[in-house]
């Protein structure tokens, strides 16, 4: 894998363990922060919503207090016969209740009789001490304001249409539920009368609608209300802006057991997920207490549970787009970083590359300063010394390509030379012996012996030269390239030895040898015939020449797997260890045997050259003052091969013996 | 010997070896006649027939029969077919002349192959050999 790719499935890996982390702890934080947030809100909502509810007591209370001080009606509580003062009192408050869109404005007397009702002045002179703020009022002489429930015969006392409307908003319940504030006319300390206004909540839409809007501005979400708000009376809605499937407002249904249970009963506020007509909401119902601190009803309001839900699924999907979008920003930021930094490592591996192609010219750019691009110059600046040395060993080889040519050539020319003056010696040479040993031998008349001793050491000499001219013949011919290895399958004992043996026997004779032939009359050799009887000729004339007078020659062949092999052994002084290894080099010379022969030294080289050309081997031992042997191995062909197993079976198979 | 002188007919192109020899083959009692060329040995074999032809394989001078060529003539020639021939050249018989050319009263009047430079023993031995 490259290093590139390493760091890169390193680095993803740590970024996307880091962003899954982010991510969940990002998760599970809006989360709960968004559910916190939303109850919170709620709570707010409720908080914010009651003090609406309650605003217009205080403003009715504010209201009332001025009217306690109206000269008017303080006159008129004095003096309760006084029948204009009345009228006149009546129409005053008629005015004021008109415009303050008020249902009831009573005027009551210290013990809780109604004087007057500006809505309705014939209705008079009934006691509605069963109010808790009149009897709250009465009692601490103090202004009351709040919520209190009337009954029917309450609600009757001031007017039957007001009690027709009640039951109208009720759902068949007969009672009503009123906001509203009492305050004590006083003077001097003592209580004189008493000043009641209020509205009734039923049916009205008013206060709802003002805490609404408020709060949620009268805002729709999804096509669904975002907020709502809703006053019961009892249990019964009574005031709400929740509307129904039909899109009325819900008035005159009832809110769930359980709620009732937990804020009427209990008169504890309840929260939680209320499903209200077809939406959840988020809701906070509280008790409405009246100045008796009797719980009689509930003020809900309701916040759409979906906009929460759907903000945080906003927050958290935006949340979640900042970690990856950070994350894909800082991995690219990073790749950017490592591609700059790896460009030149992988410019640097490209030209190693290059240059384990033999592409010694290719520089890198150096781009930096810094590890790495020391790191190209020291690349670029050993590439330049393999360069200058290339450059250095091909000029060298070159150089000696061109000696080794004109030694080839001087070489040739020289064998060429040798061989043409061998040529032309070889036959006044061949006279000369022939004329010679005429002499010497007392072919034409009596030798003296001084004359035979002379005629002894020129045919001697006569004899080297014209060993020598052969040689070097031989030598011209292998070096001129002349001798080219014409391979054949041939009998070793009939072709290679016969013809060699047959020069060789006035010689042997001569030193009384016996020659053990041992060699199998169909062993078979792999050569080509006419190098491979230079090569007999010259071990065997050796043999002869080395030999022990009166020893033994011993030849004998065997065939040897994929080599035939072939020795020649003499008796006589042999060749000392140390000089074995020299034998086959060019004009390399043993000490001269007794007799005085001397070798040319090139005899031995001849044979290894051409068993060397056959592919085989030529090696040679000996037994200093006892024997010496030449071993030549070749490589067989497949039909030898074939033979040598096809004897082999015949022989290990009894049967056909 | 001294009876009838065997009558030896040397060819050779080269004067001082034609003289050596028939120096040597008239010291021990041949009579010696010779030729330097091969055709003018064949004239001189069928004007007065030798007892035996001592001949070389490779002639200086103009392109003419070599001693192999002269020697198969000879055997094809029916007054000269029963003449022995031996031939004794310088030429390298290990390598430069087919191994075929070994003695073969068969097809040729050839009885040794002889090999420069040679000593009188051996040649004075194949002569006597050759003359039967």
């Amino acid at each position: 894998m490259k290093l590139q790719t390493k760091i890169n499935i390193g680095i993803i890996s740590v970024f996307l363990i880091l962003g899954a982390s982010m991510a969940v702890l990002t998760f599970k934080w809006q989360n709960d922060h968004a559910i916190k947030a939303a109850e919170n809100r709620v709570r707010l909502y409720i908080k914010a919503g009651w003090e609406i509810y309650n605003s217009k007591i205080e403003r009715i209370q504010a209201t009332l207090k001025v009217l306690a001080e109206d000269q008017r009606l303080r006159r008129l509580l004095h003096d309760q016969s006084d029948q204009r003062l009345l009228q006149e009192v009546v129409s005053e408050l008629q005015v004021v209740r008109s415009e303050q869109n008020m249902d009831i404005l009573n005027v009551l007397d210290r013990s809780g009789r109604v004087l007057l009702r500006a809505r309705h002045p014939e209705l008079r002179f009934d006691t509605v001490t069963d109010d808790p703020m009149i009897r709250r009022v009465i009692a601490e002489k103090q202004s009351c304001g709040g919520t209190v429930l009337l009954d029917q015969k309450r609600l009757e006392a001031e007017g039957n249409d007001l009690a027709e409307w009640c039951r109208r908003y009720s759902a068949g319940e007969t009672a009503g539920m009123m906001t509203g504030a009492a305050v004590p006319i006083l003077s001097n300390g003592r209580l004189i009368g008493i000043i009641q206004m209020g509205n009734l909540l039923n049916g009205s839409v008013e206060k709802v609608d003002r805490i609404r809007d408020s709060l949620f501005e009268n805002e729709h979400y999804d096509g669904k209300p975002v907020g709502t708000a809703t006053v019961f009376m009892g249990d019964l809605r009574i005031s709400t802006n929740v509307l129904d499937e039909n899109g009325r407002r819900a008035i005159g249904t009832r809110a769930s057991p359980e709620v009732a249970e937990q804020v009427l009963r209990k008169g504890l506020p309840w929260n939680g997920r209320a499903l209200v007509v077809n939406a959840w909401y988020l809701s906070q119902y509280v008790p409405i207490r009246d100045p008796d601190d009797r719980v009689i009803g509930m003020l809900y309001i309701g916040s759409l549970e979906k906009r929460y839900l759907d903000q945080r699924s906003r927050a958290i999907f935006m949340n979640l787009a900042m970690v990856f979008g950070g994350m894909i920003l800082a991995m690219t930021v990073f790749f950017w970083i490592m591609r700059t930094i790896l460009s030149p490592i992988r410019r640097l591996h490209l030209a190693t590359r290059r240059l384990s192609k033999g592409n010694l010219t290719h520089r890198i750019e150096v781009k930096s300063r810094d590890e790495i691009g020391e790191l190209s110059e020291s690349f670029n600046h050993m590439t330049q010394q393999l360069l200058e040395d290339q450059l250095e060993i091909q000029e060298s080889q070159a150089e000696l390509e061109r000696r080794n040519h004109e030694l080839r050539v001087t070489n040739r020319n020289y064998m060429e030379l040798l061989g043409f003056v061998s040529h032309e010696l070889k036959s006044p040479l061949g006279s000369a012996i022939l004329g010679v040993y005429s002499i010497k031998d007392g072919y034409l008349g009596p030798v003296s012996e001084a004359q035979q001793r002379i005629l002894a050491s020129v045919a001697s000499s006569l004899d080297y030269l014209n060993e020598m001219i052969k040689h070097y013949l031989d030598l011209s011919r292998l070096e001129k390239g002349e001798l080219r290895v014409n391979k054949q399958t041939v009998r070793f004992k009939e072709e290679i030895m016969a013809p060699s043996i047959q020069g060789l026997m006035p010689a042997l004779e001569d030193k009384r040898m016996i020659l053990q032939n041992e060699v199998p009359d169909d062993f078979l050799l792999s050569c080509d015939p006419q190098l491979m009887r230079i090569v007999f000729e010259n071990l065997l004339s050796n043999a002869v020449k080395y030999g022990r007078v009166g020893g033994r020659i011993q030849i004998d062949a065997v065939q040897c797997g994929d080599e035939s092999i072939w020795h020649v052994m003499n008796e006589g002084d042999g060749i000392p260890a140390d000089k074995l290894g020299l034998l086959f080099q060019k004009f390399s010379r043993i000490d001269p045997p007794k007799n005085g022969k001397k070798g040319t030294g090139l005899g031995l080289y001849i044979c290894k050259e051409i068993v060397e050309q056959h592919g085989g081997k030529i090696s040679s031992e000996s037994v200093e003052g006892e024997w010496t042997r030449f071993t030549v191995a070749l490589p067989a062909d497949a039909t030898i091969q074939e033979k040598a197993q096809h004897d082999q079976n015949k022989s290990q198979d009894p049967g056909s013996g | 010997m001294t009876k009838t002188k065997a009558k030896i007919l040397v060819v050779d192109d080269d004067v001082q070896h034609v003289d050596t020899v028939k120096t040597l083959l008239e010291s021990v009692g041949y009579s010696v006649d010779y030729a330097y060329l091969p055709e003018k040995a064949i004239e001189k074999a069928k004007a007065a027939p030798p007892d035996l032809i001592l001949l070389d394989v490779m002639f200086a001078g103009p392109p003419g029969p070599d001693g192999v060529e002269t020697s198969r003539r000879i055997h094809a020639d029916a007054e000269l077919k029963k003449i022995p021939v031996i031939i004794l050249s310088g030429v390298r018989k290990v390598l430069d002349l087919p191994f075929r050319l070994e003695p073969d009263d068969e097809w040729m009047p050839v009885k040794a192959f002889l090999e420069k430079p040679i000593k009188p023993d051996q040649l004075l031995s194949e002569i006597a050999k050759a003359l039967g």
